[in-house]
């Protein structure tokens, strides 16, 4: 990825007048970080950047904006909001499409192609991080990692995003502006880690997830980072029905954990960002992918891909399956 | 296990084909187990899957939804929506490790008054032999 040329468009789409800011990744504080950056201006566009880091996606900031009352007599911006997305991120931005969470003509699109991610956690078992900047680029099968001026190769199984093996959509599946050539679509791995739970008997299942979801401590760090997440009442804020109580123990981290998983079912798009910031480490990832492929199985349904799509848990078809039906 | 367990059921039965169903078999006095605890909804399609998730929490060992044949809809569609949903809570559950004979579904008409019997008692059996569902009991707090 030719980092002048995002740059550069960036400026351009900055300084147009229709674009309120535009959300993209820097350099965070230290070490490997990248953090989420709002760009207003030109000169902000040149601190911009795309590299195997950038695992933020972006797409949650569009509907994150406080909307607050506007003052009598005062216009709403009706500016638009630029993006950079990689393949995942543009597949969340074609879901609050379809659910009318935004509207195509509120967000200008910068697709990058994304040849995969790095797991930061993974990264920072080898290479511990230090206050010294560091960077990693992609070399073809690898990456590299620049860290105080050695350059380091690492192997790309070793360090790639869980998310990254099952990927089956690398390239922006909806984009305005396109920045550098597609990346080959890879074939997505096996997912061992679903199969090894269906593998399990019943009892063994809850006791996986019993010992996961007990360590649950309710941050709701998942829901926040989601994209599809951003219902203005969600149930879990609400009081009256109490569909899932506030305290703190296994049966409602399990509700908890369930109605999350059950939401995101027929949506979720496999972006990995609950499992990237959940502090308990629970492989929310693992449900996640479970359902979504339920979904894909079953009832031929992927989210995310057509942007005319209607919803899937609004929708249905005379011959949905219909074996479990007594 | 106790031999003297009994089950608890909770079974959400929409008002026009599964309530009158039930109703069909108490009139012609069909017998059933004494389990099942009843709430009529209006529709299956209205049925909630956190309403299952809550009876399960709220001391249910099994639940059941009920509602028209395909096609048979007071709403038209109601029931499709309820299948594909339900079906999905129920993948969910069972990946869980949650008893996949602790949810049932069923289609029973007005005039099925002898299969809402036999969906009775197939989910009742299945219960017990799931037996008591004591791991994702809300914890009752007594101040």
């Amino acid at each position: 990825m030719d980092l002048e040329q995002l740059r550069k468009t960036a400026a351009e789409v900055v300084t147009r007048e229709d674009v309120k800011y535009l959300v993209g990744w820097k350099k965070g504080s230290y070490g490997y970080r990248v953090a989420p950056v709002f760009v207003e201006d030109a000169a902000g566009a040149a601190e911009l950047l795309f590299s195997p880091l950038c695992t933020a996606n972006l797409a949650t900031y569009l509907t994150l904006v406080e909307k607050k009352p506007l003052p009598r007599g005062q216009e709403e911006d009706k500016r638009k909001v630029a993006l950079f997305v990689k393949g995942c991120d543009s597949r969340a931005v074609t879901q609050l499409i379809v659910e009318h969470g935004i509207r195509r003509d509120q967000v200008v699109i910068i697709g990058c192609p994304c040849p995969g991610v790095i797991d930061t956690a993974k990264l920072a078992e080898k290479f511990p991080e230090t206050e010294a900047p560091a960077e990693v680029q992609w070399d073809g099968e690898n990456f590299i990692l620049l860290n105080n001026g050695e350059a380091v190769k690492l192997p790309r199984e070793e360090v790639i995003a869980e998310k990254c093996r099952f990927c089956r959509y690398p390239n922006p599946v909806i984009s305005d502006i396109l920045l550098g050539d597609k990346v080959e679509v890879r074939e997505p791995e096996e997912d061992s880690g679903v199969e090894e739970i269906e593998n399990k008997s019943i009892e063994e299942r809850w006791d996986y997830w019993e010992n996961h979801f007990s360590h649950c401590v309710r941050c709701y760090s998942c829901r926040n980072v989601c994209p599809l997440c951003y219902c203005q009442d969600c149930i879990l804020d609400r009081l009256n029905p109490t569909w899932v109580n506030r305290a703190v123990n296994f049966s409602e981290n399990t509700a908890f954990n369930l109605a999350r998983a059950f939401h995101l079912a027929g949506r979720c798009i496999e972006c990995g960002e609950c499992e990237r910031v959940c502090p308990a480490n629970i492989p929310l990832g693992k449900l996640n992918r479970k359902m979504a492929r339920e979904v894909r199985d079953k009832y031929g349904f992927e989210p995310g891909v057509d942007p005319e799509a209607e919803p899937f848990q609004a929708s249905f078809k005379p011959d949905d399956p219909d074996d479990f039906i007594l | 296990m106790s031999s003297n367990y009994e089950p608890n059921i909770v079974a959400f039965l929409c008002n026009w084909c599964s309530y009158a169903g039930a109703d069909l078999a108490g009139t012609s006095r069909v017998h059933y187990p004494a389990n099942i605890q009843v709430i009529r909804v209006m529709c299956s399609g209205r049925v909630n899957p956190l309403y299952v998730m809550n009876a399960l929490q709220q001391g249910a060992d099994g639940v059941l939804v009920s509602g028209c044949h395909p096609g048979d809809c007071h709403y038209m569609e109601g029931n499709y929506y309820a299948r594909r949903r339900l079906g999905m809570l129920k993948d969910l559950m069972e990946f869980v490790g949650v008893d996949p004979r602790r949810f049932h579904m069923s289609w029973v008409s007005a005039s099925e008054g002898h299969k809402w019997k036999e969906v009775v008692e197939k989910t009742v059996e299945d219960a017990r032999e799931a037996g008591p569902f004591e791991g994702f009991r809300r914890r009752q707090i007594d101040w």
